[in-house]
């Protein structure tokens, strides 16, 4: 029910019920004085009648008497008149017989005889004044002290009744024709007053609702005035708000652009609109290369600053129908609308890549980006945003390949490479369950005395369908994916039951380094290490731990502790890929390391570029001074080995010595070991006691 | 006009009119337009009567107070108007407030015309002379009776000693005093033997009976079917218990010093009336069938009835 209709019942409600008391006690009291009138006029007649009877009485004039008591039953609601002696016995036999409540005691519906006999005159006086109807009154007829009769008369209430009706009738209509009166102007002020400004505090709000900023008209200064005023307000405040929220949600606070959301929604918009109007567009993906180091270096505030300026190198090369958004970290999107050919957007990717290196000078230093660019055009490369973006942010991808342009138009080779690259990563995911990887082992070998002293435990995918699979192209899957933590813990548990295989043959399989990802590095690498050693009651000694100095760029407090907390327990570390990243040397003093294993990159022009050979003999000679011992990777030439023999190299790896061996074949390498002497020198492995 | 006059009402008094009418009702003023009417056309006729006859004096007619006097005005106007137009003379309708004065005025000859009850005629026999008598339902007698209820146990007159008998009027009354005593001296009941009350006329001493104010009641044998009595009780609730001889009903009279031919005239029109249909609409209205002429001796039986009852009075003649 709507309030106002609530509101008017209550009104007429209220107002009936007070009315109606009103009335009640109006009537109650009319009544009671016109049923005094009445008892009046009664006494008024019978006083006269009683006055002027003795004479008749005594006389025996009934006919007199009779006179009398017709003409008092002539009177207006007098119902009888009858005077009786003392032995109540009527003197008068007049009835009224047309009166209804005679006809009706006397069971007539005719006129009733205007004389009864006494004695039913009697019955019928004493019936009469029975009646609710009638008001009985005696008056006694006295002559001379002595009573001679009585004059017995009865009133009827019927007049009364009657008049009391219409008076009620007359009242009601009165009242209902107040109520309708009060309840219509209450309603329509009501109506005007209240409702009206209510109804439009209720529009307003469901415009709210609806994300509709409208205000309320205010007309007066009256409560509901203060209330529209107040509501208004808030609605500017929620406006305010909003705006801020939304802007907050659609642009980047650090760059003032759009963001991913709303770059993806002017997308969505640009595809329709270019959908209608059958226009191409161009949408970029701009990537910075090797943003992290500046982060890294400098920090994350220059980083961000960096970020600031490019995109407002960027924007500025752009016009204003463009649109320029940054997807997150380093990377933008820039949508080119009403693209005429693909060249043009090629070059407004070059004025885009010349203002993005154009030097900024952060805290004093110059500082140079670079960028990689992936263009995607609609709709020859895709229709959807979601495929739009897929295909730009895959040329982007091919951009930053080493070798590649940093500009890069999508195409469908594009797409091929990243199927094949989903396939493996759905494949990955069961590759564990059908148990498609297993372990190999390369040797690695004491450069003195070419003893052996470990191996490097290395992993294989034979794919069932697509043979064996590099690491180098799944291991950056999983560790994309989060496969790798997965890959990482069956590589050291399959190492820790291999190793306690060989050691329950009685063989001596040394050390057995095993490398781990970056994502590995959390608190339960800790427990996951102790229940492979304790599993296969393997001393600490038996694993080391390789880490790729790219690992270490995020310098990290977390991968500190755990690499000090496994250090502590007696494992070993080794820093892989010496020289092939971008760490500083601060990390080998930083980090308690126990080998440093330099890159095949700079072992295999060791004999040709003296640059590398220098360049070997400098890290050879720094991990010494800082007590580290040396591993060479990659060794494949005797002139190789003989010149990293000669430049105090403490250990060899290469496929000169061994090439990666599967248990089978590493198990008999072992066994060999146990009969043969060592290529060089005096062995000393580690073995099971 | 005499002193009497102040206790009456003249028929052409306007006053006297409306009283009448207010009395009578709607029938009664038709009556009484009629009766100006009458008076109007014995204006006009008299405008052609001769001086002498012009110059007159008015007739004076009184009646007994038997009624109400404005019914006895009203009763009895279109008779007087009739007498007035026949005889050429005014003629002024008068009754009196009771019988005390009515009969001061018989006493003092006030009227010429007089109608009064039998015994009044006979104690005024030396002043008025009777010249006709009234009919009633068809008969010009009437006879004294003794009522009693029908449910009273009484059957006989002998009953009624020690009990209660109430009489109309007073002890002028001839036919409801008068005669029912006679009726109870023929039975053996002297006055003493019963107890006597009376009402206020004889109509009240009937409905005294039906009322039980007494055990019988004493009045004209006509008295039951009279209409006033038969609108105030239920007359099939008594009986007659007895009733005397048959006696020459209500006198007419004239003052004895009326000449003859006047006296005479006016008993011819009193006795004429039933003849014509005017007549019989008087006498209808007077609530009579009829005149029957009379003479002083026809009321030797009233005479003889007085003496018994009333062995003291002086019966003039």
């Amino acid at each position: 029910m709507r309030l106002a209709s609530k509101f008017i019942l209550m009104v007429a409600g209220i107002l009936s019920v007070t009315l109606a008391l009103n009335a009640y006690f109006f009537l109650h009291s009319q009544n009671r004085i016109l049923e005094q009138e009445l008892n009046e006029r009664g006494h008024v007649l019978g006083h006269l009648i009683a006055l002027i009877s003795p004479d008749a009485i005594l006389g025996l004039d009934f006919l007199t008497l009779n006179d009398y008591a017709r003409e008092v039953s002539r009177q207006q609601d007098v119902v009888y008149g009858v005077i009786v002696d003392n032995d109540e016995q009527p003197l008068t036999s007049h009835v009224n017989g047309s009166n209804a409540h005679v006809r009706s005691v006397l069971g007539l519906i005719g006129p009733a005889p205007e004389y009864l006999p006494p004695p039913r005159l009697k019955a019928l006086v004493q019936q009469l004044a029975q009646l609710p109807d009638v008001i009985p009154i005696d008056f006694p007829i006295v002559h001379d002290g002595r009573q001679l009769g009585r004059l017995r008369v009865g009133m009827s209430r019927e007049a009364l009744t009657t008049k009391a009706r219409e008076q009620l009738i007359q009242q009601f209509t009165i009242y209902a024709a107040i109520i309708l009166f009060l309840c219509t102007a209450i309603y329509l002020v009501f109506k005007y007053s209240v409702m009206h400004p209510v109804q439009r505090l209720i529009k307003v709000s469901q415009d709210l609702g609806r994300g509709e900023f409208t205000l309320v008209p205010v007309t007066n200064g009256d409560e509901l005035g203060r209330l529209g005023e107040t509501f208004n307000e808030m609605t500017r405040e929620i406006q305010r708000e909003q705006a801020k929220l939304q802007y907050q949600a659609n642009y980047d606070s650090l760059t003032a652009q759009p963001n991913r959301l709303l770059g993806v929604e002017r997308l969505q918009q640009e595809i329709h609109s270019a959908r209608r109007q059958q226009q191409h567009f161009a949408l970029m993906i701009i990537d910075l290369d090797d943003f992290k180091i500046v982060n890294d270096t400098m920090g994350h505030a220059v980083g961000d600053r960096l970020l600031g300026h490019v995109s407002t190198h960027i924007r500025a090369c752009l016009r204003d129908e463009d649109t320029l958004a940054r997807l997150g970290g380093d990377e933008f999107l820039v949508l080119l609308p009403r693209l005429g050919q693909a060249s043009d957007a090629r070059d407004v990717a070059d004025r885009l890549l010349e203002a993005v290196s154009a030097p900024v000078t952060l805290d004093g230093r110059e500082v140079v980006a670079h960028c990689s660019i992936g263009i995607a055009l609609f709709p020859d490369d895709g229709e959807t945003v979601e495929v739009l973006m897929a295909n730009a942010d895959n040329a982007m991808y091919q951009a930053k390949k080493p070798g590649r342009q940093s500009i890069c138009f999508f195409t469908a080779e594009m797409n091929a490479q990243v199927r094949e690259r989903l396939q493996l990563e759905q494949d990955l995911n069961k590759v564990l369950a059908r148990n498609e990887l297993h372990l190999v082992f390369q040797p690695i070998f004491r450069a003195g005395d070419g003893a052996y002293v470990g191996a490097e435990a290395l992993l294989r995918w034979q794919h069932p369908e697509r043979g064996l699979i590099s690491p180098a192209t799944f291991i950056p899957i999983a560790e994309s994916t989060g496969q790798i933590v997965a890959i990482g813990e069956w590589v050291l548990r399959e190492t820790g039951r291999q190793l306690r295989r060989w050691m329950n043959a009685g063989l001596a399989p040394g050390y057995v380094a095993v490398n781990i990802a970056r994502v590995q590095l959390r608190e339960d690498l800790q427990q996951l290490i102790r229940s492979v050693l304790d599993d296969n009651a393997l001393p600490a000694q038996a694993l080391e731990l390789e880490i790729t100095e790219n690992i270490l760029l995020d310098d990290h407090q977390q991968i500190n502790t755990v690499l000090g907390h496994l250090h502590a327990q007696g494992l070993r570390f080794s820093l892989d890929d010496f020289g092939t990243g971008y760490s500083s040397l601060s990390y080998l003093r930083r980090f308690s390391f126990d080998t440093l294993k330099i890159d095949r990159s700079f072992v295999a022009p060791l004999c040709e570029d003296a640059n590398a050979a220098a360049l070997v003999r400098a890290i050879v000679a720094m991990a010494h001074s800082l007590s580290l011992k040396v591993v060479a990777e990659g060794v494949e030439t005797p002139a190789q080995l003989e010149f990293l023999q000669s430049l105090g190299c403490d250990y060899l790896q290469g496929y000169l010595l061994s090439l990666p061996l599967d248990t089978e074949h590493f198990t008999a390498f072992l066994t060999r070991l146990t009969q043969a002497p060592p290529p060089w020198g005096h062995e000393t492995l580690l073995t099971d006691g | 006009m005499t002193d009497a006059t102040k206790d009456t009402v003249v028929a052409k008094n306007a006053d006297a009119l409306i009283q009448r009418d207010r009395a009578g009702g709607e029938p009664g003023r038709r009556r009484v337009v009629l009766g100006l009417l009458a008076m109007l056309g014995l204006t006009l006729d008299a405008q052609t009567i001769p001086c002498a006859r012009a110059a007159d004096a008015p007739l004076v007619m009184g009646i007994f107070p038997r009624r109400h006097a404005t019914l006895t005005t009203e009763l009895y106007e279109p008779l007087a108007a009739y007498l007035s137009r026949e005889l050429g003379r005014e003629l002024q309708l008068v009754t009196a407030k009771d019988f005390d004065a009515f009969w001061d005025g018989v006493e003092q000859r006030r009227f010429d015309i007089v109608h009064y009850n039998q015994f009044h005629y006979v104690r005024s026999a030396d002043k008025y002379r009777v010249i006709a008598h009234n009919e009633e339902f068809g008969l010009g007698t009437v006879a004294g009776a003794l009522y009693v209820r029908k449910d009273s146990g009484i059957s006989a007159i002998g009953q009624l000693r020690g009990r209660k008998v109430v009489f109309g009027g007073g002890t002028d009354a001839m036919m409801s005093y008068i005669l029912p005593s006679y009726l109870l001296l023929q039975a053996g009941l002297q006055p003493t033997d019963y107890e006597t009350i009376f009402s206020k006329n004889p109509p009240n001493s009937l409905i005294s009976l039906f009322h039980g104010k007494a055990d019988a009641s004493g009045a004209g044998d006509i008295l039951i079917d009279l209409p006033v009595v038969r609108n105030a009780m239920d007359t099939s609730s008594v009986t007659h218990l007895g009733m005397t001889e048959r006696i020459l009903h209500l006198p007419w009279a004239v003052r004895k010093d009326m000449p003859k031919a006047l006296s005479a005239r006016i008993q011819a029109l009193l006795v004429g009336l039933k003849a014509s249909e005017e007549g019989r609409a008087i006498l209808t209205r007077a609530e009579m069938t009829g005149f029957g002429a009379a003479s002083d001796v026809d009321y030797d039986p009233h005479r003889r009835i007085i003496r018994k009852v009333m062995p003291a009075m002086t019966i003039p003649r």
